[in-house]
């Protein structure tokens, strides 16, 4: 491997580290991203000449912490100088000064000889817990993470989120203030706040893989920033991989991890060469992989083993169902509409009480599945949520009402928002003769 | 770090169970435990909104009013300072105040004069 190649694999693997042992000693995220930066800065100018470093995250962890020692000691210099000035009345702008006690013990932290032993997995933990605090907004949440967990600059995370830079940088200093404000720490919350807590955790990270998945099912070369925002769920999947294994004895922790990994199985299938998404039915199993399949299914595996079920883990399990089936024919339906009764149970929530009226179709029929939709369809949180009208629309097409069915597809039209759909739903108005051909927009 | 507990009455809040205030614990376990340990350092119970006495100096003159300046449903019951380490530890304390299962607590950190922004340095 090349230096340079080197520096780039530990930016991808050890940036949470390096970033979370300086937030450790010093409770300061900015200095903590500063100092990160300059490690690796520093690596890309000396690994070349000195060599990898037989441990690269220890290497950077160490040079991170040295150089947020060497700012907080150029500062307390400069904070005694203004403050000579100002006794003789002059005035020096400069950051102010914290107690001296307060100087005092963070540095002994930061020091070779204090420094306490590298503990890359308690810091990773502690900085996941911070970057997703329920008193944080979700939005913040995200984007600490994001940045926080995996380097991606302030850039990178707009542009896959399709906001302009300067909005998301905005969304990062508020969330950073906050944490100082209401004096989030640096720790792993205490044992009554930990399920709430690790929820949270959870649900910022699903947030990050859908926000990635979605991109996978519209067409990459008509959509501004797609390749960007798939990414996201390939990270979302590395993020999982990381809290299951920081947190082996939470099994809705692999159950996510699960979940995503039999997802993310099926990405590339999701759209056609036409740009056109495809559902679960149409697509080409053939593009499904079954590597991921299979290490998902054995992580699930796992998780159900400790018999305590949650949300992720349900959903993980409908999500296998589908994976083990060789044809769309093939899918045990009663057993993922057993399933989607015991995550309603769960979490009933009007998206998967329309989830269920898919399997509620299949195992008792369209008519049976219309009801199901219509008990939900008036639900405002469904308002324009152009999946409703979608699914009427098919179940309608097979239930031989295809008048009704057009109606059901312009409606939805009018509300999707995502290109790959749009075609979708623009191709099934043609088959039923409801309108022309799909247009050039 | 200091907070202010606002000890709310939230009479309308749609996921108030009636379980959840039978489960409240008694208000005397939480003062010996927190005033005990030196942990809240100050706090009492307050008279009703309506007893409230509204100040305000307009054009010179000092108006008074009678009640609250504001007429929600949500009352500021009692208040207590507590000093915790950080906000999980403060989560704590609230979450084991009756008032929190039969009500609500809104923590308040305490913002000292004299502290600018920039250099609160991120420790408590």
């Amino acid at each position: 491997m090349t230096p340079s190649a080197a520096v780039e694999d530990a930016f991808r693997s050890e940036w949470g580290r390096v970033l979370g042992a300086v937030v450790r000693s010093t409770g300061d995220l900015d200095l903590a991203e500063e100092s990160a930066q300059e490690a690796f800065a520093t690596a890309l100018r000396t690994w070349g000449r000195d060599g990898v470093p037989e441990r690269p995250g220890a290497w950077l962890t160490t040079t991170a912490r040295r150089h947020a020692l060497d700012v907080l000691r150029r500062r307390r210099v400069e904070a005694d100088k203004s403050e000579a000035a100002a006794r003789r009345g002059e005035r020096v702008d400069g950051p102010g000064r914290a107690p001296d006690a307060v100087h005092d013990e963070v540095e002994r932290g930061l020091d070779d000889e204090a420094w306490t032993p590298d503990d890359p997995d308690g810091d990773l933990l502690r900085l996941l817990f911070t970057c997703c605090h329920p008193a944080l907004p979700l939005d913040g949440r995200v984007t600490l993470t994001l940045r926080s967990l995996t380097g991606m600059t302030t850039a990178q995370v707009a542009r896959a989120f399709l906001v302009p830079e300067a909005t998301m940088s905005q969304r990062l200093v508020r969330a950073k203030r906050r944490i100082r404000a209401t004096g989030i720490a640096f720790r792993v919350p205490p044992p009554a706040q930990r399920p709430e807590r690790t929820s949270s955790v959870l649900a910022v990270l699903y947030v990050l893989f859908t926000e990635g998945y979605d991109a996978w099912a519209e067409p990459a070369d008509d959509v501004e920033g797609c390749a960007e925002r798939r990414a996201l769920a390939g990270d979302a999947v590395r993020l999982a991989r990381l809290v299951a294994r920081l947190l082996p004895d939470e099994p809705e922790a692999r159950g996510l991890l699960a979940l995503l990994l039999l997802q993310h199985a099926r990405r590339g299938a999701r759209t056609g060469s036409d740009g056109v998404s495809r559902t679960l039915a149409e697509q080409d199993r053939a593009r499904w992989r079954r590597d991921e399949i299979t290490e998902g299914l054995s992580v699930l595996d796992g998780a159900l083993a400790v018999r305590r079920p949650g949300p992720y883990q349900v959903q993980a399990a409908i999500a296998a169902l589908h994976c083990r089936a060789a044809t769309a024919g093939e899918t045990d339906w009663a057993e993922v509409l057993a399933l989607y009764d015991v995550l309603f149970e769960m979490t009933p929530t009007p998206v998967v009480a329309l989830n269920r009226a898919v399997a509620v179709a299949e195992v008792h029929g369209v008519e049976a599945g219309l009801s199901a939709v219509d008990a939900v369809a008036r639900d405002p949180a469904l308002a324009s949520y152009h999946l409703l009208p979608a699914l009427r629309a098919d179940l309608l097409t097979r239930a031989g009402r295809p008048a009704d069915a057009v109606v059901e597809l312009r409606r939805a039209l009018d509300q999707v928002d995502r290109e790959g759909d749009r075609r979708l739903l623009r191709s099934r108005l043609a088959a039923l003769g409801g309108a022309s051909a799909p247009d050039a927009g | 770090m200091r907070y202010l507990m606002l000890v709310l009455s939230t009479p309308e809040d749609p996921e108030l169970r009636p379980g959840d205030a039978a489960g409240a614990p008694p208000i005397e376990g939480w003062v010996e435990k927190y005033y005990g340990s030196g942990t809240a350092v100050l706090g009492d119970r307050l008279r009703p909104p309506a007893d409230a006495v509204g100040v305000r100096v307009r054009g010179g003159r000092t108006l008074v009013t009678d009640g609250p300046f504001s007429e929600t449903k949500e009352a500021v019951g009692g208040f207590d300072v507590i000093d915790a380490p950080d906000l999980d530890t403060a989560i704590t304390i609230a979450g084991e105040h009756p008032m929190a299962h039969a009500g609500a607590i809104e923590l308040r950190p305490f913002w000292p004069l004299g502290l600018d922004d920039a250099s609160d340095g991120g420790r408590a």
